[in-house]
């Protein structure tokens, strides 16, 4: 059983390294850092408490925030879901990445205190 | 028997009768006076003192100069100075205006729906002072169009008093009506007070002109007694006014409450404290009307005086003597025991008169004498015989009583009316030991027994804890006072000496003082919270920024490069403006507020935006024409 689940895993890393452009791939090691990012402020959260909890939350939204925004500029992206979004080019999506990341961060950093 | 039951309450709640509580004294109609007497300074002032003046019965100090001052400052082309003028002139004797025809008729033309009521008052009043003849019935029908279009409470008043100038043949009955109703419009404060809420003058000009229109028409206003009561309670309840225009109509209202021919309000009232002793025999009372006028025809009856202790009767329909505007009794030809009685006065002799029976409570003194002090030592086992010492007030037992823990130390008195000899038991009866040495005093009460024989007994043992159980030397004082007592007393009867079995150090006695300065407070400021320690958080802090590094390593590893930047200068603007936007981010947290920030981010994210939207454009083209080729 143990050994489908590794099988199913080094394939998928195969085809992930071979089918997936350049491009992406450094969208998705962008998307690894910021998940991490949130990880380690959560596990600080967890281990020595909420205080102060603002600051916890504004940086820990930023960090969600950050990487739905990511997700969605990666989605436009991608030259497959071109039939998705005829309306949007690469360059209009990163330029609403940039313009979402704007209002996110004014957020954050009023909130954060 | 029910209808006698229902007698004696209705009587019982007619004896509850209200009574003036608020009136002027003399001292306060001389400060009317005062005020009314002030120099004029226009016509409409010179108006308020002449004719208040006359409505205290005062004439105005120089009438001569008074005379001229009106004749000189009367405008004629108007309705209010001919007014003033008029009505001034009239109280002044051998004072006469005279007018032309054209200002008689613009009187007459005054007289009109279209006037206000202020006018028509004015303009009435002014012909009625000079003598000049008006057609009533007109008058009558032009105040009624205009009661229903002004309808508040300082016009209707003045159409009240406009209709007690006209002619008495005329039909003033609607307007007598309106008495009433604006009676119903007078507020009730507490059963004390009745005035209407726009104030005190609004109240007083009323009253005096319900009076003089029901005087003029002989019908008694539908003022009931305590009502009547209740405005002399408004209205001289301000003792200082502050226009003249307020004391003018205080003026007025008190000289319509104290001679009208209905209702007369009577103010009872003790001179000094209500108490009688023997040095002072004599009750006086003032009973005046409310201008303070003493009420020399009217006829001053004690209805009954009633011991407020043993409710016994006294006096009974006793007469009071008029001496000098003040009308006296002497109480104490009646032999009164010291105490409270309680009269209960009627001023009788004028079917006006309101607010005649009053309840008074009078005191009367005594002075105190203290006979029979003795003062022994008693042993207790009784073995030895009692040793009593006798002591005459005042002077103080010459030898000292020694009682130690076998000994009681007792005292007995009387205390007598040193007039009458009848026994008395006032409030406070005490006995005072005070050791001289320490400070400490000690204070009991001396209770009387059945036969009105005081008697106080001190047992050393019992008592020590009261003294500290501190031996010594203790001046006794007889502490004796009461309200009704002239002459309290503070006897240093005699020195004790008491000796305490166990006796401790001596400590002097620390006074409690309730009034030194407390232990001052600290105020406790919000203590900041708990944080982690520091260590904890820096390595939390190196631990969250680390995957930063991993994510250089990964660019790295995915050749990711910036070798395709084009130096154009759109692209180069972007770049700085965007690095601005996000070192303003840096100082928004630090520094500034929103809207500084969403300031200076307007100026940078619309140049960012602009270049941007250039060199995004451009790498478009770019990537499209690749695409195409």
């Amino acid at each position: 059983m143990s050994l489908s689940v590794i099988a199913v895993i080094s394939r998928f890393l195969e085809e992930y390294r071979s089918s997936t452009s350049n491009k992406l791939k450094v969208i998705d090691a962008y998307l690894l850092y910021i998940l991490l990012t949130g990880a380690f402020q959560f596990l600080y959260c967890l281990l020595v408490g909420t205080f102060p909890f603002n600051s916890f939350l504004s940086g820990f939204i930023s960090s969600v925030g950050s990487f739905i925004l990511a997700v969605c500029l990666r989605i436009q992206i991608n030259p497959q879901n071109k039939g998705d979004f005829l309306s949007v080019s690469p360059e209009r999506a990163f330029a609403d990445f940039l313009f979402a990341h704007t209002v996110l961060h004014l957020v954050v950093v009023n909130f954060i205190g | 028997s029910g209808l006698v039951s229902l007698l004696v309450f209705v009587l019982a709640l007619e004896a509850q009768a209200l009574t003036p509580s608020h009136y002027l004294v003399a001292s306060d109609v001389d400060r009317l006076q005062a005020v009314l007497s002030q120099p004029f300074t226009d016509l409409k002032s010179a108006y308020f003192s002449v004719v208040g003046l006359s409505k205290l019965g005062v004439s105005v100090a120089d009438s001569n100069d008074a005379c001229s001052f009106i004749k000189a400052n009367v405008d004629s082309s108007s309705i209010e100075a001919l007014f003033y003028a008029a009505e001034a002139s009239q109280a002044i004797s051998s004072c006469e205006i005279h007018v032309s025809n054209e200002t008689r008729d613009s009187l007459h033309a005054a007289v009109s729906e279209d006037s206000t009521v202020s006018q028509i008052h004015q303009a009435v009043s002014a012909l009625s002072s000079l003598g000049l003849p008006l057609a009533s019935q007109e008058v009558v029908s032009a105040l009624k169009a205009r009661i229903s279009k002004e309808d508040n409470v300082v016009a209707i008043t003045l159409a009240l008093q406009t209709a007690s100038r006209l002619s008495q043949q005329a039909e003033l009955g609607e307007i007598l009506e309106e008495i009433e109703d604006l009676a119903a419009r007078l507020d009730d404060l507490g059963g004390v007070y009745l005035q209407f809420e726009e104030g005190l003058e609004a109240t007083a000009l009323f009253v005096s002109a319900a009076y003089a229109l029901s005087d003029h028409v002989d019908m008694e206003p539908p003022l009931k007694e305590d009502q009547v009561i209740q405005l002399v309670n408004s209205i001289f309840s301000k003792k200082s006014w502050d226009s003249l225009s307020e004391a003018f109509s205080v003026a007025s209202a008190a000289a319509a409450l104290s001679n009208n021919r209905f209702h007369k309000p009577v103010v009872v009232s003790a001179v000094g404290p209500a108490t009688v002793s023997h040095s002072h025999p004599l009750l006086q009372l003032h009973v005046t009307d409310v201008l303070c006028q003493p009420l020399s025809s009217a006829n001053v009856l004690v209805e009954s005086a009633t011991s407020v202790a043993s409710k016994a009767a006294i006096l009974s329909q006793t007469p009071f003597t008029l001496r000098d505007g003040i009308f006296e009794l002497n109480f104490m030809a009646s032999k009164p025991a010291s105490g409270y009685y309680q009269f209960s006065v009627a001023v009788t002799g004028d079917s006006r008169l309101v607010a005649n029976h009053v309840e008074l409570k009078v005191k009367v003194s005594t002075k105190v004498a203290i006979n029979n002090m003795d003062l022994s030592v008693v042993d207790k086992d009784q073995s030895i015989g009692t040793k009593t010492t006798r002591v005459e007030y005042p002077n103080k037992g010459k030898a000292s009583f020694i009682a130690d823990s076998h000994q009681n130390f007792a005292m007995t008195f009387q205390l007598v009316d040193e007039t009458t000899g009848v026994e008395l038991t006032p409030h406070q009866t005490f006995v005072r030991l005070h050791n001289q040495k320490t400070g400490q005093e000690v204070v009991f009460v001396a209770e009387p027994d059945s036969k009105n024989l005081y008697k106080f007994e001190l047992d050393t043992a019992e008592r020590k804890t009261e003294f500290d159980s501190i031996s010594g030397t203790y001046a006794l004082y007889l502490m004796v006072g009461d309200a009704t007592l002239e002459n309290p007393v503070l006897w240093n009867v005699a020195d004790v000496v008491l000796k305490f079995p166990d006796e401790e150090a001596p400590s002097t006695v620390q006074s409690k003082n309730l009034y030194v300065p407390k232990p001052e407070i600290q105020h406790l400021f919000r203590e900041p919270e708990k944080r982690p320690p520091t260590v904890l958080s820096n390595t939390f802090t190196a631990l969250v920024l680390s995957p930063f590094l991993l994510l250089l390593i990964l660019w790295f590893k995915l050749g990711a490069n910036i070798s395709n930047f084009s130096f154009s200068p759109s692209s180069v603007l972007f770049h700085v403006g965007h690095a601005a936007m996000l070192g303003l981010m840096y100082v928004y947290w630090t520094h500034l507020n929103m809207f500084q920030t969403l300031k200076y981010l307007a100026i940078i994210g619309s140049l960012t935006f602009l270049a941007g939207n250039r060199m995004l454009a451009q790498k478009a083209v770019k990537r499209y024409s690749l695409h195409h080729l």
